[in-house]
């Protein structure tokens, strides 16, 4: 039981990193990215060639990952999101989607990398080793992972709400106009919303890479897994959202746990998650009410 | 007609041509005649998404769902019954559809709740939820499917190979010509108006949560057809080959080749379905120009690739012929009770009362007039009488029929009309279309109707297109009947909102400040246009800031100051009321007060 219980929050935690990603996105532009998983794949990929090509450890590998990251969230903001937010909601929408399939596919084709997932080294000793407690294997990576979680949000916490660009982000975002008028650049705080956020895909890819291998096709199926965490703990809370993920990944592991249950029939448990979520939880989510308002 | 339904009119002929002529030049060329039958199943599914995302303004990413389901229903049941072979794949195919049609039908029942980018969750949750339950479902093979899918048998005719192009290709143009039936028809216009503004579609009686239900049922359906013809075709169906990646391939075919109508979605598929099977060395490398070629799309052609054919040869507006003047026919209900009745009308935003404690009946066949200082509570109570949002307290009656509640259409329904501050025409559509939309109530087609064309169908719509003819006639507009409402003068633009409004012979009619912006002459005109709806025996209420014109052709004005109706009465009464001085003029200018 505790051994599903870590399981879940080391795999919950990759999750939660999405959700919350995808909440900074949305919060600065309204806009749900449905290539958030993919640029969790991205960026443990892009660990990988560090500990390729530099030779270096999996610590050095995930500093430049997030950074690494974090360029392609400005990228991805200044070549897709910006030019398509002219063209509305649904377009926006599809642009994401246009970007889940460069990011697929294209992943596949960079030297090294390929479709299948590869193993990234462990954070520390080796990926299979585990630390008894009470007659529970603990896996070491596992502590790394909800510890490397904490510490991001520890980061991300003091740069929301000590920082000036942290505040500045925070306004644009309530309310784009009146922060226009206090003299803050909000569409520099938008890109950088949107970079922060693929850096903490990035950072979320490679933590969980010792453990769940990087790479491969399952980007959209992390996304939806941050999206159910997102809206059954809030979509507009960022802790909501961390918890929420957590949950997704606690409960995903719980089921599969449970004797005589196929593997298989998780997924769709957790994607019923995700509708019944969005029905029970109309408020800004139940549009049809404000549809036939003047 | 809509009027971008003529492009794809003239279209459909063109590619019906190059898939003939593909079909000849690949007789002898398996793996052409292959792909070209792949893009053919991918074309009949894109043609129903392309309807919803661009016909009806809803993103679905759940097509893989209903594709699978009709590849399922077809897997699982010629391969378990034993039927005889003409019979086998049309009535496994027909119940294929008929699922896929009730869990569209389903899911756009819940999808009513989401919008934009929540409903591409929602659907995309779908799609990953039928994917879960054909895997773990022993009845449709688990993880590996179900093979040995015998083909159709038609006699001595077995579909598959070289055939099968032809009998998919023949299927997609039939669905084609079908589905520009149904949109040629009423049901096109009401997709295009919930489109352009649904909720000026929805007061003017477009049962807008039904038609988008239905859009999503017949999305659906075509994609459960579409899965029927691959599981026969291909032979074998796995639960992958029906998951999320198909739903975004269909997406980007409708996209990339222009969503709304059916040449675009026809061209999205030829193309990308067509790439998926001949391009193998292309793999990966194709999909990442996919993507590159959508966000393309829809930062610079959001028109899609037929919208960039379509764009170059864009026909001119067309003059609409001159139609005869028709009479007003106005029917007022039989019931002898008042047009209108408010008994203690409430209407609460948070802690702000927009509208507090109003009551008045309407008499038949008068004009009266609600004026009142900006923030007044006017056009909110006109919302309340058209349904729109729910009432805090108090009842409404039109006709001495209870419709506190309603859904506006159902208001629309009875013989109720009303227009817009704003003046909501429906943009992309011609005047002539906005004036046949806003008779929508007084068609009778139904949806099958206008699907398959009946006589009775076509005759309603060759009926209501005269009758919007003639409306615009009389109002001296038939004129601009082929110009773009989005392309009209201001003024010209309040008098065809009039027009729509009265083109379904409402009895009760609604007008929310119906001068503002005109100049004298328009002033004029829109006199003479009340007074002859009132004289014909409409009842109008009014909403209005212009005095004069208030004082001169109402029979009885009624004031509202924050809510509160503080006088009601005739013209001169209401004139020299000093309660109404002072809330226009502060109380130190009311008679008999110092000052």
């Amino acid at each position: 039981m505790l051994q599903l219980l870590v399981a879940g929050l080391t795999v919950g935690s990759g999750y939660a990193l999405v959700a919350l990603g995808i909440h900074i996105i949305l919060r600065a532009t309204r806009i749900v990215n449905f290539a958030q998983g993919e640029f969790t794949i991205v960026g443990g990929l892009l660990a990988l060639t560090c500990v390729q090509i530099f030779h270096a450890n999996t610590w050095f590998a995930l500093a430049g990952a997030t950074l690494a990251g974090f360029v392609l969230g400005l990228l991805f903001e200044r070549l897709v999101l910006r030019p398509a937010a002219r063209s509305g909601e649904i377009p926006l929408t599809i642009a994401t989607l246009g970007t889940v399939s460069i990011l697929l596919y294209g992943h596949a084709l960079v030297p090294g990398w390929g479709s299948l997932p590869q193993p990234l080294p462990a954070f520390s000793g080796d990926a299979s080793d585990a630390l008894t407690v009470g007659g529970v294997s603990i896996q070491i990576q596992s502590l790394w992972v909800v510890g490397l979680l904490v510490a991001a949000l520890a980061v991300l916490y003091l740069f929301f709400e000590r920082t000036y660009y942290g505040k500045a982000i925070r306004a644009a975002a309530n309310n784009p106009t009146g922060a226009q008028l206090t003299g803050i650049d909000v569409t520099s705080a938008r890109a950088l919303s949107v970079g922060l956020s693929i850096a903490l895909a990035a950072y979320g890819g490679t933590i969980i890479g010792p453990i769940t291998l990087v790479g491969g096709a399952g980007g959209t199926a992390i996304a939806i897994k941050g999206f159910v965490g997102a809206i059954v703990g809030g979509l507009e809370s960022p802790l909501g959202c961390v918890a929420g993920g957590l949950l997704v990944g606690v409960i995903e592991k719980l089921i599969q746990g449970l004797p005589g249950v196929s593997y298989g029939i998780s997924d769709p448990i957790v994607y019923s998650l995700l509708l019944i979520g969005l029905l029970l939880r109309p408020q800004g989510l139940f549009g049809a009410r404000s549809a036939v308002r003047d | 007609m809509i009027a971008r339904l003529r492009a794809d009119t003239r279209t459909l002929p063109v590619l019906a041509a190059i898939v003939v002529a593909f079909g000849i030049a690949a007789a002898g060329n398996a793996t052409f005649a292959q792909a070209g039958t792949y893009a053919a199943i991918f074309a009949i599914a894109a043609i129903g998404l392309s309807v919803l995302l661009g016909n009806v303004n809803q993103i679905s990413l759940g097509t893989a769902g209903f594709f699978g389901i009709g590849a399922y229903a077809v897997a699982a049941l010629t391969t378990s019954w034993s039927l005889p072979a003409w019979l086998s794949w049309p009535l496994a195919t027909t119940i294929g559809i008929a699922a896929a049609t009730l869990v569209g039908l389903g899911l756009g029942f819940v999808a009513l709740r989401f919008r934009g980018h929540y409903l591409a969750m929602a659907t995309l949750t779908f799609g990953l939820i039928c994917v879960g339950v054909f895997h773990e479902t022993p009845f449709f093979g688990g993880a590996i499917g179900i093979e040995d899918i015998p083909y159709p048998r038609f006699g001595a005719l077995t579909i598959s190979g070289y055939p099968a192009y032809w009998f998919a290709w023949a299927l997609a143009l039939a669905v084609a010509l079908l589905t520009l039936n149904l949109l040629r028809g009423r049901s096109g216009r009401a997709f295009e108006a919930i489109r352009n503004d649904e909720l000026a579609a929805e007061v003017l009686g477009v049962p807008t949560r039904r038609y988008k239900i239905l859009a999503f049922a017949y999305a659906g359906a075509l994609a459960g057809l579409g899965g029927a013809v691959y599981a026969a075709f291909l032979g074998i169906v796995v639960p992958d080959a029906v998951s999320v990646p198909l739903s975004i391939s269909i997406l980007l075919m409708v996209v990339l080749g222009g969503s709304g109508g059916v040449s675009g979605a026809l061209i999205g598929a030829a193309l990308i379905g067509f790439l998926d099977i001949s391009g193998h060395q292309f793999e990966n490398v194709r999909e990442v120009a996919y993507g590159v070629l959508v966000i393309l799309v829809v930062i610079a052609a959001p028109g899609g690739l037929f919208g960039l054919i379509r764009g170059r040869a864009r026909t001119p507006a067309q003059p609409v012929p001159l139609a005869a003047t028709a009479p007003l026919a106005v029917t007022p209900p039989a019931a002898a009770s008042a047009p209108l009745t408010l008994a203690h009308v409430t209407q609460r935003f948070g802690g702000l009362v927009a509208v507090n404690d109003v009551s008045f009946a309407l008499e038949r066949g008068t004009l009266t007039s609600l004026i009142g200082p900006n923030g007044a509570g006017k056009t909110t109570l006109f919302n309340a009488i058209g349904g729109i949002g729910r009432l805090t307290a108090g009842r409404i009656a039109v006709a001495g029929t209870d419709i506190t509640g309603w859904q506006p259409h159902r208001i629309a329904a009875l013989g109720v009309a009303r227009t817009f501050q704003n003046a909501r025409l429906f943009g992309e559509m011609t005047v002539l279309e906005n004036v046949v939309a806003g008779a929508f109530r007084t068609e009778r087609t139904s949806f099958a109707g206008d699907l398959f064309a009946l006589a009775a169908s076509r005759r309603a719509e060759r009926e209501a297109t005269e009758r919007a003819r003639a409306t615009l006639a009389r109002l001296g507009l038939e004129a601009l009947g082929g110009t773009f409402a989005k392309d009209l003068a201001f003024g010209d633009r309040r008098r065809v909102e009039l027009a729509r409004a009265t083109a379904s012979d409402p009895w009760l009619l609604l007008v929310d400040e119906p001068a503002a912006g005109l100049n004298a002459r328009e002033r004029a005109a829109l006199t003479a246009d009340l007074l002859r709806l009132r004289d014909a025996g409409m009842t109008l209420l009014l909403i209005e800031h212009d005095m004069r014109l208030v004082m001169s052709i109402s029979e009885r004005v009624m004031v509202l100051k924050f809510g509160t109706l503080i006088a009601d009465g005739k013209p001169e009464t209401v004139r020299n009321d000093p309660a109404v001085i002072a809330a226009y003029l502060g109380a130190s200018y009311a008679p008999g007060t110092a000052g």
